[in-house]
C-alpha cells in the first residue's frame, strides 16, 4: 500500500509540475489554441474546401491589413502561403508553389522574397504557423475569407478600387483548390496570381499606405 | 439509481462543456478523453492529434507530446479510466448503444458466442496497438495519421462541418475510407456494448494503465462475495468483477456496485 501511494505521489508531482513548466516557459496554451484548435489541418478532416477566387475589400475578421502586407504592398502584390507542419495538403502543395514562382525554401521556416513574375514584381511570403512570429500567423484570420480555419491556405494581396479610394484587395484559396492533378493546381494558382498583378496594375497610381 | 443518475448527469454535462465552441470559447487545453478538435463546437485539442503534431515525419516535438500525455496522468492517477465511464462524449454514445448491444447479446447466440470467446481478451490489446502504431509510429515514419481516418473525427468532425456549412466543402481521398471504418465503429458499438473501449480507443489505451495505481478506484472484498456473477453480469467491459484487481479495462462506472445484492463492491479512495 505504501508503495502505491508513494507511485500516486511521485506520479502526481510529476504530471503537475510538468504542466506547470509547459504553461510557464513554453507558452504551450496559445500553441495549442492558435495552431491547433483555431486551425484545422483541412486534410485531417477528410475535406477540400470549394474555393471562389474572389477578390474583396472586407478582412475576414474585421481588423486592419497587417503592417507587413502593407509594407510590401508598395513593391508590386502579395501571394501568402500559410501552412503547418503535419500538413498532408501542404506538402502536395510545397513543390507547385515552389513551381510557380521557381524559389526554394524550407517548409520549416517563414520565408519571404520578392520575385519577378509574369513582368511584375511580387512578394511571396511564407508563413508556417509553427515557425512564424505571431504578427505573421494571426494574419491567417484576417485573410481567411471564407472562414475555413486550415491549412494550406494562399492569398493574394493586391489594389482595388473601391468608392474613388485605393485600397487593399484580396482573395484567398484553400487545401488543395479542389482540384485533382499538378497541372490544374498549377494553372489555377497562376490564374489567381495574374488576376493580383491586372488588379494591381490598374490601381498602383492611386495608393497611398496612409489611405488603407 | 442515484449513481446511475449521477453518472448520466456528469457525462451529459460533460459533453456539453466539449462543446463549447458553439459560443466561441476555443482553449489551448486538451481533452483527457476522445474527442476531435475539428468538430465546429470543439473547446480544446485532441490528445491524439496533438501527439500526432509532436512525433509527425520524426520531427519531435517534445512540448506537443509531454502536454497532453501530462493531462491524461494527471487526471488518470486520480481517477484512473473513470474518464471513459463518467466523462467521455463518446462514453455517452456508447451509453446509448449499450441497451441495443445487450439486447442482441441476449438474442442472437453469435453475438454472445463474441463476447466469450477466448480471443476476446487479446483483441484488447489491439487498442496500445493503435496507439503505438498508427499514432506514434507511422505519424512519425511516414507522416500517415491515425487522424486521417478517425472515425470520431470523421462523425464528429467531417459530418458536423459538412452539415453546417453545406456546399462549401467536397470528399478528399481519406474520406471514403473514414466513412467505412465510422460504419464499422456504429457496428461495433451496437453489437459489443463498449465496444470502442475495449477494444479500439487509444486514448483509453493510455488511461488504462492508471487504473493500476490511481487514486480511485473499485475493490471486491473477496471474502464476502458469493460468486453470483451479476456484477460481471452488468459490466458493460465484460470484466470478470469477482476476481478483478485493479483491472486496467475498468471504467469505473459503478454498475457492479448497484448490481452488487451484499453491497461487497464499492469505490475506494487511497
Amino acid at each position: 500500500m505504501k508503495k502505491i501511494i508513494a507511485i500516486q505521489i511521485t506520479i502526481f508531482v510529476l504530471t503537475s509540475g510538468t504542466l506547470m513548466g509547459l504553461f510557464l516557459y513554453h507558452n504551450i496554451y496559445d500553441e495549442v489554441q492558435l495552431k491547433i484548435v483555431s486551425v484545422l489541418c483541412l486534410s485531417c478532416i477528410k475535406l477540400n474546401p470549394k474555393t471562389h477566387i474572389q477578390f474583396i475589400f472586407q478582412t475576414a475578421n474585421h481588423k486592419a491589413h497587417p503592417d507587413f502586407v502593407l509594407e510590401n504592398l508598395t513593391k508590386g502584390p502579395l501571394f501568402i502561403y500559410y501552412t503547418q507542419d503535419a500538413c498532408h495538403g501542404c506538402e502536395i502543395m510545397d513543390p507547385i508553389i515552389k513551381d510557380v514562382f521557381n524559389i526554394n525554401f524550407d517548409k520549416k521556416s517563414f520565408f519571404y522574397k520578392t520575385v519577378f513574375l509574369y513582368n511584375s514584381n511580387i512578394t511571396f511570403i511564407h508563413i508556417n504557423l509553427d515557425h512564424s512570429p505571431s504578427e505573421m500567423t494571426n494574419s491567417l484570420f484576417i485573410y481567411d475569407k471564407d472562414h475555413v480555419g486550415g491549412v494550406p491556405m494562399f492569398v493574394v494581396v493586391t489594389l482595388g478600387y473601391d468608392f474613388d479610394v485605393v485600397k487593399p484587395y484580396y482573395t484567398s484559396a484553400y487545401g488543395t483548390l479542389d482540384l485533382d492533378t499538378y497541372e490544374e493546381r498549377k494553372e489555377a494558382l497562376a490564374d489567381m496570381i495574374l488576376d493580383g498583378i491586372e488588379l494591381y496594375k490598374q490601381n498602383q497610381a492611386g495608393f497611398r499606405i496612409e489611405e488603407r | 439509481m442515484i449513481l446511475k443518475i449521477k453518472r448520466l448527469t456528469t457525462q451529459i454535462f460533460s459533453t456539453l462543456l466539449a462543446n463549447l465552441g458553439n459560443i466561441g470559447i476555443k482553449t489551448g487545453f486538451c481533452y483527457p478523453f476522445f474527442y476531435c478538435h475539428a468538430c465546429p463546437a470543439a473547446i480544446a485539442g485532441c490528445p491524439l492529434g496533438t501527439i500526432e503534431r509532436g512525433v509527425y515525419r520524426g520531427n519531435f516535438r517534445w512540448r506537443l507530446i509531454l502536454y497532453p500525455l501530462m493531462i491524461i496522468g494527471f487526471i488518470g492517477i486520480i481517477y484512473g479510466r473513470a474518464v471513459c465511464g463518467w466523462m467521455c462524449p463518446i462514453g455517452l454514445l456508447q451509453r446509448a448503444t449499450g441497451g441495443v448491444a445487450r439486447k442482441l447479446r441476449h438474442q442472437y447466440a453469435f453475438i454472445k458466442k463474441i463476447g466469450q470467446h477466448k480471443i476476446e481478451k487479446h483483441l484488447r490489446y489491439t487498442k496500445y496497438l493503435l496507439l503505438t502504431g498508427l499514432v506514434v509510429g507511422t505519424t512519425a515514419i511516414l507522416g500517415f495519421m491515425f487522424t486521417d481516418i478517425c472515425p470520431i473525427g470523421f462523425l464528429t468532425g467531417s459530418v458536423p462541418i459538412l452539415i453546417l456549412s453545406p456546399g462549401k466543402f467536397t470528399e478528399n481521398i481519406f474520406f471514403y475510407p473514414a466513412m467505412i471504418i465510422s460504419i464499422l465503429f456504429i457496428i461495433l458499438i451496437l453489437t459489443v456494448e463498449r465496444g470502442w473501449c475495449r477494444y479500439l480507443c487509444p486514448v483509453g489505451a493510455m488511461l488504462a494503465p492508471f487504473n493500476r495505481i490511481s487514486v480511485f478506484h473499485i475493490f471486491v472484498d473477496k471474502s464476502r462475495c458469493i460468486g453470483c456473477q451479476r456484477c460481471s453480469d452488468v459490466c458493460p467491459m465484460g470484466i470478470d468483477v469477482p476476481n478483478m484487481e485493479r483491472d486496467p479495462e475498468c471504467i469505473l462506472c459503478g454498475k457492479c456496485i448497484e448490481a452488487c445484492p451484499y453491497n461487497v463492491i464499492e469505490f475506494k479512495r487511497n
